[in-house]
């Protein structure tokens, strides 16, 4: 073989191992910091979401959100869809510390709060939008949750996705105009 | 997230609040399969390891669903209809990075 294409094939080695390196340690670094705060994290939107919600809850005076299939007062005036999503996730780390309570059997608590915060989020994120929207109150609220990664090809993101969906109601003469 | 299209009434309750449902047209359906580029996917996958909100990801399904929304009603809109109750969504992960969006209803002409 002559000297410049094993000079290249040696070149484009070098290149390949450089990349592996630093591909190496910047995924350690950032399992590294998802160890240290994604359970923070994750407690910090919590807490932002239940604030949040506080001050919807003034706002409405009520929870704007039921799951009553029907109106029951007679004096609506006008409707419509309203919707809201959330695809929410654990981290590395939160999935490692759930494979080990999958050992040993039993809740699984750090997948639990994941998943709750997820659903917190969405459910407060219809209200938002509810208010946007001007509505009274929300009926026949529905909120499914989906896997985003199928089971038949794992390799994808580990992350469910909330969705929330209501009908939107406005009250004749409800001052909310 | 919008919430009213082109004065046809979207709801997902079995009637409407101050309307009279006169006429039925059938069950009417849209549905969607998207994706994002690669370098959201990328993207997703890193912030994937930290956890949290993918925000990729929230955005291309609230795009999907407002896609298969609109399919919905144009499927309504072409049947004569001016409202849609019990409104259905499903959604179903095709491949990762893909989900399949699927909205159904009633057809309905309201007074």
């Amino acid at each position: 073989m002559s000297e410049p294409i094993i000079g290249l094939l040696v070149g484009i080695g070098i290149l390949f191992a450089i990349f592996g390196i630093l591909w190496t340690l910047f995924f350690t670094s950032i399992f590294v910091y998802a160890a240290l705060f994604s359970t923070k994290n994750i407690e910090k939107m919590g807490e932002e979401v239940a604030q949040r919600e506080a001050q919807t809850l003034q706002k409405f005076g009520k929870d704007p959100l039921s799951n009553i299939r029907k109106e029951y007062r007679k004096d609506g005036q006008n409707s419509g869809l309203v919707y809201a999503n959330v695809v929410y996730g654990p981290s590395y780390w939160h999935l490692m510390i759930a494979w080990f309570g999958n050992v040993v059997g039993g809740q699984i608590n750090i997948l639990h709060k994941v998943v709750s915060t997820g659903r917190a989020l969405a459910t407060q994120r219809l209200r938002e939008q509810a208010e946007l929207a001007g509505w009274d109150e929300v009926l026949n609220v529905r909120i499914d949750t989906a896997v985003m990664t199928p089971i038949t090809s794992p390799n994808g993101v580990k992350a469910v996705e909330v969705f929330a969906y209501g009908t939107g109601v406005k009250y004749k003469g409800s001052g909310n105009e | 997230m919008q919430h009213m299209v082109e004065g046809v009434i979207v709801v997902n309750t079995e009637t409407i609040a101050g309307k009279v449902i006169t006429k039925n047209l059938g069950v009417v359906g849209g549905s969607t399969v998207r994706a994002k580029h690669l370098g959201r996917d990328i993207f997703a996958g890193l912030k994937n390891v930290v956890g949290g909100e993918l925000t990729a990801y929230t955005e291309l399904l609230d795009e999907s669903r407002n896609q298969a929304i609109a399919r919905m009603i144009a499927d309504a809109t072409a049947r004569g209809a001016n409202a849609v109750v019990n409104v259905r969504f499903a959604t179903s992960a095709v491949t990762a990075g893909a989900s399949e969006l699927f909205a159904y209803g009633t057809a309905v002409v309201v007074e």
